[in-house]
């Protein structure tokens, strides 16, 4: 009898195809919108991603990575002092107005990373050398940013530029040249800005103002000393509160600074709200779609069912056969909506625009709500053909 | 008396049916007594809204009647529960519904397949028995096709096949031939009709089609929601509603 559920399904394929588009559409609905929120939410966290370090020390008031306290400079040497701790370097974040060429301010993100172990530089150049950073006013942008900021720019002949800004461009911080030496690839940031980087000490000169130019230090645990259990040394020996770099949103620890800043978002700003009801709005459509069409589906074929009751068939078979229907359908629903949602989000990735983050949690998440929907759907049919009069089938 | 009892296949007595809300009373049957013998092949006839589909539902346990008793292979229907009912349809029925009620995203071989897997017969067991009578109802060469595909009085055999096929002990037809020519329908009776020569079987046909009496044994006639006659041969028939 299953094998005749699953003919009754393909045997229509116009039916068929309805089905499964709402079904496919609603599970990239659902799949996509919660991708874009996760996708935003974790531009909250970009520095933990763009600069890399097991373990981050912060001043203890600090609750997330965009809201740097300084520290003093000496607080280096006690962290340095730490048993389990390889090495700790500076790092200077901060947001700075820098002048283009064509005369305008951009802000940016100004990271300042330690000139001698490099500690904190972007995973990947696409142009020129890290080391190069130790010539003198020196920065490397990122590839977004050099974009942005190449439209900022003037061309040889004095016309605004429409390239990017390249190896050898320069633009000024507080009146003190930046020359690129480097384009690297970064994430994008919730805060927006290009990130702009540099050495430690030429990062103090391009802040000229600030007193105090520690935001954090990046920590190295010695061999075969486990992040968080280094954390915990720090902050009982330092009074400073220290961090574990974890950025896998379904398995951050309890000290991961991603974590926080998160949640920090999360509790502390409209954001979720806003998307969340985009993404709540995407799941209410979702799941009315995909409802509609399973309903109209089973509607379609009630009278066929009273016909098999009425032959014989129990509805305890009857039931599994609507089952059988309802989660192939939903299965393959989901299979097409998954996969379109995949090749959307390869796209948006590409472009870096709107954020996505497409966790296997999503997919798992999606993949239980089609799921469901068809259970709901089935057992809504299952009632139906319960309820309708054998003795119908009789009739003209 | 107990021979009698031992001939009978489907015995109804001082059945009552209606339908709608009491003050908005439609009565379809009305202290209707119906019997068929083993081996027999009865027709039901009477004018349209006599209650002879109402009748069919009664003894094929589709509806419960407010009164009376249904009593079919020496089984009382009334006081079943639905699940018993729904067996002692699956065990012991075979529909040709007056109109087909075929499953149109099925093909014809698979439409004709149902009661078999419906008794939990094996796919391929049940393929090849429905091939074989599709063959013996004239449609060799449609078995893969949609039933939408083909001619009312096509489908008309289909449904014939798909009630045939699991050879049921009775077999209930509503207004079988109504869709066939003369020829067909005479070849499609006679398949009927060979069906019923056993003392296990029993069918009962609903018919306007005076053409096919010739295969009846016995032919009640209906009027009111009852039945007014019974009789032997097809031309001592009221025919005038015909
Ligand atoms: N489910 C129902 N609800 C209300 N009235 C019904 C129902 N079923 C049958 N009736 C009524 O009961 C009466 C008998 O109906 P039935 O279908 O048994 O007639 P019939 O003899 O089969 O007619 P036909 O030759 O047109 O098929 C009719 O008046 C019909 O309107
Ligand atoms: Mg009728």
């Amino acid at each position: 009898m299953y094998r005749l559920a699953l003919n009754m399904l393909f045997g229509d394929r116009a039916k068929l195809a309805m089905l499964l588009c709402g079904l496919a559409f609603s599970a990239l609905l659902m799949a996509q919108q919660s991708s874009v929120f996760f996708g935003i939410m974790s531009w909250t966290y970009t520095p933990m991603v763009n600069i890399r370090a097991q373990v981050w020390v912060s001043d203890p008031m600090v609750e997330q990575v965009n809201d740097a306290k300084p520290l003093r400079d000496t607080d280096l040497g006690r962290v340095r002092s730490v048993d389990g701790v390889a090495w700790a370097a500076p790092l200077h974040t901060s947001f700075v107005q820098a002048r283009m060429q064509d005369g305008n301010f951009k802000l940016i993100t100004l990271v300042g990373i330690d000139a001698d172990t490099f500690a904190g530089a972007p995973a990947v150049l696409t142009q020129g050398r890290i080391e190069d950073l130790r010539l003198p006013d020196t920065v490397i942008v990122d590839e977004w940013g050099a974009s942005l900021m190449g439209r900022m720019g003037v061309g040889p002949d004095g016309k605004p530029r429409s390239t990017p800004l390249k190896v050898g461009d320069t633009f000024e911080i507080n009146d003190i040249q930046a020359r690129i030496v480097g384009i690297c690839k970064v994430r994008r940031a919730f805060t927006g800005g290009p990130f702009v980087y540099t050495t430690y000490d030429r990062a103090k000169g391009y802040t000229l103002g600030a007193r105090r130019t520690l935001s954090f230090m990046l920590v190295e645990p010695q061999k075969g000393v486990a992040p968080a259990e280094l954390c915990g040394r720090i902050e009982r020996d330092t009074g400073l509160k220290a961090w574990t770099s974890d950025t896998v949103i379904w398995n951050w620890g309890e000290r991961s600074l991603a974590r926080n800043t998160f949640w920090w978002f999360w509790t502390n700003t409209g954001i979720p709200f806003s998307f969340g009801t985009a993404v709540l709005l995407g799941l209410f459509v979702g799941i009315a779609i995909s409802g509609q069409t399973f309903y109209s589906f089973v509607l379609e074929n009630l009278k066929y069912f009273a016909a098999i009751k009425a032959m014989g068939a129990g509805m305890g078979v009857i039931a599994r056969m609507l089952f059988v229907q309802a989660f192939t359908a939903g299965l393959i629903g989901f299979g097409l909506g998954a996969g379109m949602a995949q090749a959307i989000g390869r796209v948006m990735i590409e472009k870096g625009m709107p954020p996505f983050v497409m966790f296997p949690q999503i997919l798992w998440a999606t993949f239980a709500l089609v799921l469901g929907i068809s259970f709901v759907s089935a057992v809504i049919g299952i009632i139906k053909v319960s309820r309708v009069d054998a003795a119908s089938v009789f009739r003209g | 008396m107990s021979h009698l009892a031992h001939t009978v296949a489907v015995r109804a007595t001082g059945v009552d049916m209606f339908f709608g809300t009491p003050d908005n009373q439609v009565v379809a049957l009305k202290q209707a007594d119906f019997e068929a013998r083993r081996g027999e092949l009865i027709m039901l006839v009477g004018p349209s809204g006599c209650g002879k589909t109402t009748l069919l539902s009664v003894i094929a346990g589709t509806l419960t009647p407010q009164a009376g008793t249904v009593e079919v292979f020496g089984q009382r229907l009334d006081g079943l529960g639905q699940e018993a009912l729904t067996t002692f349809r699956r065990k012991n029925l075979g529909f040709v519904f007056q109109s087909f009620n075929l499953i149109p995203t099925l093909t014809v071989v698979e439409n004709v397949m149902v009661p078999l897997l419906i008794q939990g017969r094996p796919y391929d067991e049940a393929r090849e028995r429905s091939l074989a009578l599709i063959e013996k109802v004239g449609l060799k060469g449609r078995e893969e096709g949609r039933p939408n595909a083909l001619s009312g009085g096509q489908q008309q055999r289909v449904a014939i096949a798909r009630a045939l096929v699991h050879e049921p002990p009775l077999l209930i037809c509503d207004e079988p031939t109504s869709a066939l020519d003369k020829d067909t329908g005479a070849h499609i009776m006679q398949l009927v009709r060979d069906l019923s020569r056993s003392p296990e079987r029993c069918v009962v046909v609903v018919t306007h089609d005076h053409r096919i009496f010739r295969f009846a044994d016995r032919i009640a006639e209906m009027e009111d929601g009852r039945i007014s006659r019974v009789v032997d041969d097809p031309k001592l028939l009221d025919t005038s509603h015909l």
